[in-house]
């Protein structure tokens, strides 16, 4: 294959997207339109209670229910299953993970039966007639509590703690020893939060038993991994599994964690004689028992600084919640080692991860993945120790920076920054929000005793993750790298078509794949069919495939762009025979027949239908010597990454960073405490950007989520693990009316890692809570209030201000002057 | 109808309360009347110095409606309820009987001289909104008996009011919310009602803070006293809107503003308000 450059006609073009004809006249195809003939409807009974054990169920009653068809419950379930496969090691290996409950249940909404019938009214109906008995067990809501071990969720493992490791670079002692400033914190802590897709969990899946194949319509979003635990699960070949996902009403990762249910609605089908079994989510069941973000403690963190503030070392101990069932977990514990230092330059540092099992919904990979917690974390301490160093927080960063003739920077864990320049995207952002302007208009503001803050958030969201890291946490497991399929092709009378194993949820796939085909083939995007969604019938999905961690644009399109050179080097040595020339004459465009190569020296041409006859349909007209042309071309990408130092744990983890800097004004009103942002500024660096109306709606996209969670979002439980925030009167997505104007910037440092420049985005790296908490904490200084919680709403803020002894700040941190 | 089918039946309104309890099954009745079909149950008329709605006229409508919106608290009130499709469908009269703690009619309507008028199968009754209402979700209706019209009475002349809320999102019910009516005579406060809502079983009226205002020149420190009156009567609990203690802040700081945009539309200033979103 000629790797030719590409003209750059499409790629990087403000182009329409294409799904948006579709999606904007509501004629997507989302899993819940799909009705199939004989279709059954299952409904989940959920335990009221967060921790028990299951003395007896009875589904005698809903199975007497006209209309009912089948039940079935945790032990049956058992009886026919396999327990998930676990990823982390031995003692939590052991556990025994069943889609239902089977003994007892581990958290509030944990399902434990479920009923098929007739319409989902009578499921409903049904549910209500099951009859369970509970002797409730003490329950572990918070994880510091958990590792105490006094209640034990999983008695086959005999322990809360789900993983330990030490992460440990550079001479920390060294660095402490010599520091002229020690700053000390004893805890903050980041809430649990989720995603709000307008469009719950849904499945379909029917065991059909004249083939025994099982072919799910659903909209789980890594589709690869999910049919890895299924097929392991339910004891069937893999590719008797065919999951097809169409239009996906968002995701955010939530959605990765499907495959419970996914196993139930199979079995489910099976037990109903092999009639199609659908599940639709409640949102309720959503906000309860899908999944939620990581929620994560720190403690005893010290930061070692010199004269001029600049951090020399840190040590922590992280405490990660992972809730009732690890799952996607203990996946977490490295992943936010990926960005281990975030943007700072410092060298040395220990942090000591534990990750603790509570009776909480389990966690799953929610947008910003593990990372967020670590980059809200260090954005903390840089603005905690610019506050006791008297160094303002723009300065305080500018010092401490990874500078921009740095990169590509190896980070002391090994990982490698592509590129970046963050000095210069603060600039940008000072500009676009009139940094100087705020800073007077705030000194004016305090004198009349009006709290407003400024705050700067910088975070990265590395992309297309080194799945080697999975053996820090388990050197056993058997996976590495990363890769993505991709399927290119000139169908029988030349369309060109192009699959791809992604499952896009807005991220407008159908539109960048094609801007990139049609550079390669020199035609218009709109003469090529972009088939996305996943299925496992299409044959191009590798182990990783699906659409999580912001890996598109270098990842799946790296593999569309090699499958589409692929396909017209095919194209190359047929038009050469077919217009008797030699390759190196051929060009490719539109002529008046369509999409076609040309012989530049005789000007004779032949279309694309032309040369996909001779494959398909004309080939007595071909020699031999081109039989082996398909016109159907798979490719695989691969990263370049190798398996890092599990011991030492080093290595390159992410092959992209793209990085975001926010800044807001928020003032907190002394009257009501609600929070205001006053002006807020968002500026990105994703490298080369391939469509600029999707990245920049990708950032809105991030922007709002971040928003909500620093200042509505927050899962809450009370003592005994009852989840108070089960409906959307008291869990508070953010909506329109609660948005600030957005004002959007971004610079472009192309990565050296990715064919076109371009990094993964779409995840955000959670910018706005770092810089909300940034501007709450600029604003509360003053007033002795150190921000310790990501989440920070009316309510908490006056709190905080109205507490008897303001002097919080005194316990929290402290400080240590050694010059 | 209601008579025959007894207790168990409930009557259809907006369904913008029944219907998402019906959907949690917190609510089960046996049958449903839809009163919707029934022609003459929804205007809004303005006849000899007072305001008659329909029971059924729907809070876009009273949000939309030019006779309301000459009592501008009317205004504020219809067009902070939830979001567009809750006021499209949600009534006036399903508000009130209802009762919900949370709703904003009852919190408004209470600072105004509002009769409600029932129909049973005995016959009409009217009474003063302040008995209609008893307690949360419970208001003097026999089951077999239903609101048919909600009567006010203008404000007089040197009238003004303002309603706030703060809201977490739209289609959320308010954490806490104000309602002022004052009739202002030059810069002295002749008379004046405030309500609060969400801090107690029913809207509550802080008689203190209303005696702070009236007679006096209102002076920041006068507003102090009607919110520290306000502060004291709001009755709030704890759950996920907020804590007790920071509702009563709230509720206060409310009525403040509340009373100041209402010295201004007194003094026959238009002033545009909404609730504030967190
Ligand atoms: C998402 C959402 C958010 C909301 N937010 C708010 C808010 O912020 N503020 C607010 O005030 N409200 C809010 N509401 C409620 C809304 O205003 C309802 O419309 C109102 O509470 C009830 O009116 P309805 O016409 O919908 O009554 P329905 O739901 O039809 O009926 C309510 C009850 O009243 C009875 N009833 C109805 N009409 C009559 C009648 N004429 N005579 C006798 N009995 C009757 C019914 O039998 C039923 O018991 C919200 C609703 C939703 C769904």
């Amino acid at each position: 294959m000629s790797p030719e450059a590409d003209k750059k006609n499409w790629v990087g073009k403000s182009l329409p997207r294409k799904e948006e004809n579709r999606l904007l006249r509501g004629r997507g195809k989302f899993s819940d339109d799909i009705k199939l003939r004989e279709m059954l409807y299952l409904r989940f009974i959920r335990s009221p209670y967060a921790h028990a054990k299951i003395v007896s169920i009875d589904v005698s009653g809903a199975e007497a229910l006209p209309g009912v068809v089948c039940a079935l419950t945790g032990t049956e379930v058992a009886q026919q299953t396999q327990p998930f496969i676990e990823i982390g090691p031995d003692p939590f290996a052991k556990i025994k993970d069943y889609p239902l409950a089977v003994s007892k249940v581990r958290y509030q909404g944990e399902p434990l039966a479920a009923v098929v019938a007739e319409s989902p009214a009578l499921a409903d109906d049904a549910a209500e007639l099951v009859q369970v008995d509970y002797d409730p067990l003490d329950p572990v809501v918070d994880a510091e509590n958990a590792l105490t071990n006094k209640s034990i969720l999983h008695e086959e493992a005999g322990t809360n703690l789900v993983w330990n490791g030490i992460f440990e670079y550079g001479d920390v002692e060294e660095a402490f020893r010599d520091a002229a400033y020690v700053v000390k914190v004893d805890h903050l802590h980041f809430h649990r939060f989720s995603s709000t897709p307008l469009e719950n969990n849904v499945v379909i899946a029917q065991w059909n038993p004249k083939d025994e194949r099982i072919y799910y319509q659903c909209n789980n979003s890594f589709p690869s991994f999910a049919i890895q635990f299924l097929a392991a699960h339910l004891g069937v070949h893999i590719d008797r599994i065919r999951v097809e996902t169409s239009d996906i009403g968002g995701s955010f990762g939530i959605k990765i964690t499907s495959y419970p249910q996914m196993a139930v609605c199979a079995l489910a089908s099976r037990k109903a004689g092999g009639r199609p079994v659908k599940w639709v989510e409640t949102r309720s069941e959503h906000i309860t028992s899908s999944a939620h973000g990581n929620e994560r403690t720190f403690r005893d963190t010290r930061v070692a600084l010199d004269k001029n503030g600049v951090i020399t070392a840190i040590t922590s101990r992280h405490i990660d919640d992972c809730g009732a069932y690890p799952r996607y977990e203990p996946l977490g514990c490295v992943i936010w080692s990926q960005v281990f230092p975030g943007v700072y330059r410092f060298k040395n540092a220990r942090i000591d991860f534990s990750q603790a099992v509570t009776n909480k919904c389990p966690v799953g990979p929610n947008r910003g993945y593990s990372r967020m917690q670590h980059l809200w974390f260090l954005e903390r301490v840089v603005d905690i120790c610019a506050y006791e160093l008297d160094i303002p927080a723009d300065e305080m960063r500018l010092r401490n920076y990874i500078r921009p003739d740095e990169f590509p920077y190896t980070t002391p864990n090994g990982c490698v920054y592509d590129s970046g320049d963050y000095p210069k995207m603060m600039q940008l952002a000072k500009d676009l929000i009139g940094w100087d302007d705020w800073k007077t208009k705030q000194v004016i503001a305090r004198k009349e005793g009006r709290l407003i803050g400024i705050g700067i958030g910088t975070t990265l969201d590395s992309g297309t993750n080194n799945f080697g890291q999975s053996q820090i946490v388990n050197p056993f497991l058997p996976y590495s790298g990363n890769s993505q399929g991709a399927n290119c092709k000139l169908d029988i009378y030349g369309e060109v078509v192009v699959a791809v194993g992604s499952c896009p949820q807005g991220q407008g796939h159908e539109t960048t794949a094609a801007q990139v085909v049609a550079d390669v083939l020199n035609i218009h995007p709109d003469l090529i069919t972009v088939r996305t969604g996943f299925d496992t019938e299409r044959n191009v999905h590798t182990g990783f495939s699906g659409t999580y961690a912001s890996q598109f644009a270098v990842s799946g399109l790296s593999a569309v762009h090699g499958a589409a050179q692929k396909l017209k080097a095919e194209m190359k040595r047929l038009a050469a025979f077919a217009l008797e020339t030699n390759e190196d004459d051929l060009e490719f465009g539109t002529g008046a027949q369509g999409p076609e190569t040309r012989a530049k020296s005789t000007g004779k041409s032949i279309n694309y239908w032309g040369l996909a006859n001779l494959v398909n349909a004309n080939s007595a007209a071909l020699p031999p010597e081109l039989y082996e042309l398909t016109l159907n071309c798979r490719y695989i990408w691969r990263a370049p990454f190798k398996v890092p130092d599990t011991k030492k744990k080093y290595g390159s983890l992410t092959l992209t960073y793209a990085a975001q800097l926010h800044m807001a004004v928020v003032e907190v009103d002394c009257d009501t405490y609600i929070p205001r942002i006053l002006d807020y500024v968002a500026v990105d660096d994703c490298g080369t950007v391939i469509n600029p109306p999707i990245v920049e709606g990708q950032v809105y996209g991030a922007t709002a989520h971040g928003i909500g969670a620093a200042l509505m979002e927050n899962c809450v439980y009370d003592a005994v693990g009852n989840m108070l925030t089960s409906t959307f009167s008291d869990y508070i997505p953010i909506t329109a009316v609660n948005m600030p104007n957005v004002k959007y910037g971004h610079i472009e440092t192309p990565s050296p890692h990715s064919y076109s420049g371009a990094k993964g985005m779409g995840e955000g790296g959670a910018a706005p809570i770092h810089t909300i908490s940034a501007a709450l904490q600029d604003a509360l200084f003053a007033s002795g209030i150190v921000i310790d919680d990501s989440f920070n709403n009316a309510d908490s803020l006056f709190r905080a201000l109205t507490a008897k002894e303001i002097s919080q700040a005194d316990k929290l941190v402290k400080v240590e002057k050694r010059v | 109808m209601l008579s025959q089918l007894g207790d168990e039946a409930k009557v259809l309104a907006g369904g913008q309360s029944l219907i998402p309890l019906m959907k949690l099954r917190f609510a089960n009745p046996s049958h449903l009347v839809d009163l919707n079909f029934i022609s003459g149950t929804s205007y809004i008329k303005e006849e000899n110095n007072a305001l008659r709605f329909g029971a059924l006229t729907r809070h876009a409508e009273i949000e939309a409606s030019p006779i309301a919106a000459k009592i501008p608290i009317l205004h504020d009130c219809a067009a902070g309820i939830a979001d567009v499709q809750v006021r499209n469908r949600g009534t006036i009269g399903g508000s009130l009987a209802e009762a919900d703690p949370s709703g904003d009619w009852a919190t408004v309507l209470i600072t105004l001289p509002t009769e409600v008028r029932c129909l049973g199968r005995t016959g009409e009754r009217s009474l003063p909104l302040s008995d209609f209402i008893k307690d949360a979700y419970t208001t003097t209706l026999a089951h077999d008996e239903l609101v048919r019209e909600v009567v006010l009475k203008v404000p007089p002349k040197g009238g003004g009011g303002a309603y706030l809320a703060f809201k977490r999102s739209a289609p959320v019910y308010p954490t806490a919310s104000a309602a002022v009516q004052l009739t202002m005579e030059g810069d002295i406060c002749k008379d004046a009602a405030i309500a609060l809502g969400c801090v107690g079983l029913t809207a509550i009226r802080p008689k203190e803070a209303e005696a702070a205002l009236r007679g006096q020149r209102i002076t920041d420190k006068t507003k102090s006293a009607a919110m520290e009156a306000a502060r004291i009567a709001a009755d709030p609990q704890t759950d996920m809107r907020g804590s007790a203690d920071y509702k009563r802040t709230l509720a206060a700081a409310l009525v403040k503003r509340a009373i100041d945009i209402a010295i201004r539309r007194a003094a026959g200033q238009q002033v545009e308000v909404s609730h504030i979103y967190a």
